[in-house]
């Protein structure tokens, strides 16, 4: 292995790392920045990485650039909490508003392949409905995309990443078989399990993309328990592993360490990528743009790229480019047990319910939310309980000892679209001499009536297994979505139903931004989705000459 | 003739009392492996253990020396093993059961399996089945064995059970390796031909070239488990771990083990055909 993945870049000289095999490397094409390449990709998480993918198989020529590392998971990955914050995307930002969001661990990532690197792997579908709350539920925002096309790109990336899931899902319309058969439950599943049954609803193995068994060079899962801290042994099908080998290998380059500044435009036209690599600035000429940074470098990169010819960002006509930002609710119930739990054993979710997110009765507030058994690891759980219980030293110590007999259940629950959750630029800037974001958040009486009726009901579950000094942590969030939403109509959305935005018709947006709702459901296997109906869509698009 | 007869009643009986012997070490192993890996955590799961391990030192000698009168030993040992192995049934059907969700696909997959058990009563049967013919008797109670037909019912009927294991636990493995699919495929026509054959009463050439590839199968099944072994992380290097997380090596072999016996019940009944 050459030098520091986070200081030199590991992708260059026609080469980048083989993430399958220590100290290996695979060929990769490279293309001068002064041809102007098909499409340049602005991150390589869950939308981009995919994208690049699904582009370069297309034929078309592909540069996918990512502000972070290049790791090898099965040589730089270590069974520390601290040291593996190195995955994370800790650039400064401003919070505020009433709820103002905590940055930098389960909701950002910056490394090549995204948070996907450190994703809970947690797979799920939308329900139906939620494409359509506006129609069929009267809240939200109505998406551009039918359901059973969506399902159908779910098919093939469930199939992608080998999904380990239940023989038969117990919500929603049917579907196919996962690829891979669940994994077997810890105990912190049993938990939920019991407790669904108790009260009378159903549960099942939660659908995860990690291997059950062996794929290709792949490892199956060894249960080590270190998902969110990033997976050593390749078993976790993040982006990294699975789109971006095969998208290199159909012709695409990736660029670590590569850090977009501005989107240049001409004409109404964008015309290619100003970039921070190797200590310089750089611009890379293309026919197509596609931003791929998520929820919150996503609208900071149009809003920064702002000129004469667009003065409010870039893609922005309809005002939307930053608003609408969705962070969904992660609150929590816990309790503890006579038996050893040790919840963190294996991949920390391996049980589901979601029966809030399909039943719509017997709520006060709109939308849904799915819960979870949970694993956390040592610093994390020490935050919970010094946060959400304000223990601190002795205390805090002596709590930490009980760890082992520690079971919570935790909420991913739906937050409504709100113009007034947004993404702003600060006047401050980075280490790139970059605008950094503002990001003002807050919940409003939905979102507090869900995580009432949500963390009250994961209380008595637990307390149907007999769990006893139950307590609630009230202030988490997890996936952020919104902030360039999609839709029909150029005034009221930042971009169509395939990603392409309405301002800049070659300028597209694919990761979890272009959510108009977020349903109850983890997010990364809807960005995969519409990122493979994009990249079909641009193909289809390309072929009748209408890029 | 006389002479040839008596020839080949010795050899059904060693290809029994054989299978019966493969069977037990699969068991052994199998047990070994997988009740180390439950800590023994209940003192019950040694009794397999030592039941499989008399087993193979009495089918062995079976097979070794057809003829000689035994002791009670033999007796003790089949009994036992037939007894444990029911007992075992029922321990392992109370693992699954008493798991959240019950008789899931889950549970089945990653509860106690039912076919290692079964296969220890499978053991203790042929076992006594090898005894009783070595002894010069035809029958146990009412069951008649010098036919052949009762132990090739046996087999064929054990060789489905084993086949819904491996059916069960290579759906667990999402049949990730097209060659997952042999031994749910050639075994079960192995087992209809064997069942045809004691139905009616006729032992044929096809069912002996299936019983040999499922005995070959059983071993060649060990080589792609240790394959298996070497997918998992760290490979071979890091065996502690993976012989038990990777698929189970000494599995395959009881298909090995059936086969051998049903080898034993064709030629009995080709035998009585001869001479009957």
């Amino acid at each position: 292995m050459s030098a520091d993945p986070q200081h030199a870049p590991q992708a260059s000289a026609g080469r980048a790392p083989d993430v399958f095999k220590p100290g290996g490397w695979v060929p990769m094409r490279q293309y001068p920045e002064i041809d102007e390449v098909d499409f340049v990709i602005v991150g390589t998480g869950a939308g981009g990485g995919t994208l690049a993918c699904k582009l370069a198989e297309a034929g078309f020529s592909v540069v996918a650039m990512d502000a972070g590392p290049y790791w090898r998971p099965l040589e730089d990955f270590a069974s520390d909490e601290t040291h593996q914050q190195k995955l994370y995307w800790t650039d400064e930002r401003i919070v505020d508003g009433d709820t103002p969001l905590k940055m930098g661990s389960n909701n950002s990532g910056k490394a090549v392949g995204g948070s996907t690197v450190h994703f809970a792997m947690v797979s799920l579908r939308f329900r139906p409905d939620h494409f359509q709350t506006r129609t069929k539920l009267g809240y939200g925002a109505d998406w551009p995309i039918g359901w059973q096309e969506m399902w159908r790109y779910y098919d093939e990336v469930e199939e992608m990443l080998k999904i380990a899931g239940p023989v038969r899902y117990p919500w929603g319309p049917k579907r196919g078989r996962y690829p891979y058969r669940a994994h077997p439950l810890n105990a912190a599943a049993e938990y939920l399990a019991r407790g669904a049954e108790a009260l009378g609803i159903d549960w099942t193995e939660t659908p995860i993309a990690t291997l059950s068994a062996p794929r290709g060079k792949a490892h199956p899962c060894v249960y080590r328990g270190f998902c969110v801290t990033g997976c050593s042994t390749n078993a976790k099908q993040s982006v990294l592993v699975t789109w971006l080998p095969r998208a290199i290998e159909a012709g695409a380059e990736i660029r670590d360490l590569a850090m977009v500044g501005r989107v240049e435009t001409r004409n109404g036209r964008a015309t290619g990528v100003h970039y921070h690599r190797n200590g310089e600035w750089r611009f890379q000429k293309a026919k197509n743009v596609v931003v791929a940074g998520y929820a919150i470098e996503t609208p900071r990169l149009l809003l920064n790229s702002a000129n004469d010819e667009f003065p409010d960002g870039l893609a922005n006509s309809s005002g939307l480019v930053g608003k609408n930002l969705m962070a969904q609710l992660n609150q929590a119930a816990w309790g503890q047990v006579e038996d050893e739990v040790r919840s963190y054993k294996g991949p920390p979710s391996l049980a589901i319910s979601e029966h809030w997110n399909y039943e719509d009765s017997g709520k006060d507030y709109f939308g849904g939310w799915s819960y979870m058994s949970q694993g956390p690891l040592p610093i994390i759980w020490a935050k919970s309980l010094a946060g959400g219980r304000s223990l601190w030293g002795q205390d805090l110590i002596d709590e930490m000892n009980r760890n082992n007999h520690s079971v919570g259940l935790k909420m991913v629950g739906e937050t409504l679209p709100d113009e007034r959750n947004r993404v702003t630029l600060a006047d401050e800037t980075d280490q790139y001499g970059l605008r950094i974001p503002r990001i003002t958040f807050a919940f409003r009486d939905n979102e507090k009536a869900m995580i009432k009726h949500a963390v009250d009901f994961m209380d008595q579950s637990l307390e149907a297994t007999g769990a006893t000094e139950r307590w609630k942590e009230m202030n988490d969030t997890c996936h952020l979505n919104g902030t360039a939403r999609m839709g029909d109509n150029p005034t009221t959305s930042v971009v169509n139903a395939d990603c392409r935005s309405w301002d800049i018709p070659n300028l597209w947006i694919c990761d979890g931004s272009v959510f108009p709702t977020v349903g109850g459901v983890n997010p990364s296997l809807t960005i995969q989705a519409v990122a493979c109906r994009t990249g079909d869509r641009i193909r289809e698009m390309a072929a009748r000459g209408e890029l | 003739m006389a002479q040839a007869s008596q020839a080949d009643g010795t050899v059904a009986i060693r290809l029994i009392a054989g299978g019966a012997t493969t069977l037990a070490s699969s068991v052994l192993a199998d047990s070994g492996l997988e009740h180390y890996r439950g800590s023994f955590a209940n003192k019950a799961m040694v009794l397999p253990l030592a039941s499989s391990a008399f087993g193979i030192a009495v089918n062995g000698r079976r097979a070794q020396q057809p003829e000689s009168r035994g002791t009670a030993a033999p007796t003790v040992s089949h009994v036992g093993s037939t007894a444990i192995g029911l007992i075992g049934l029922g321990f392992h059907a109370y693992n699954v059961l008493k798991r959240p969700g019950g008789p899931s696909f889950t549970n089945l997959f990653y509860g106690a399996p039912a076919g290692a058990p079964a296969a220890l009563v499978l053991a203790g049967a042929l076992g006594k089945a090898a005894d009783t013919l070595a002894q010069g008797k035809d029958r146990i109670g009412p069951v008649e064995l010098a036919s052949g037909r009762a132990i090739g019912a046996m087999v064929g009927v054990g060789l489905f059970g084993s086949v819904g294991e491996a059916a069960l636990l290579h759906f667990r493995g999402a049949y990730h390796d097209p060659f997952m699919w042999l031994p749910v495929t050639l075994p079960p026509i192995a087992a209809v031909s064997l069942l045809r054959d004691v139905i009616d009463d006729h032992p044929r050439q096809a069912t002996m070239i299936l019983l040999g590839t499922t005995a070959a199968l059983g071993l060649i099944g060990m080589g792609f488990h240790a394959y298996g072994v070497a997918r998992n992380m760290g490979g071979w290097k890091n065996w502690r771990q993976n012989i038990l997380a990777g698929p189970p090596l000494p599995a395959p072999p009881a298909f090995t083990g059936l086969a051998i016996a049903g080898f034993g019940a064709l030629l009995m009944m080709r035998q009585r055909r001869r001479h009957g």
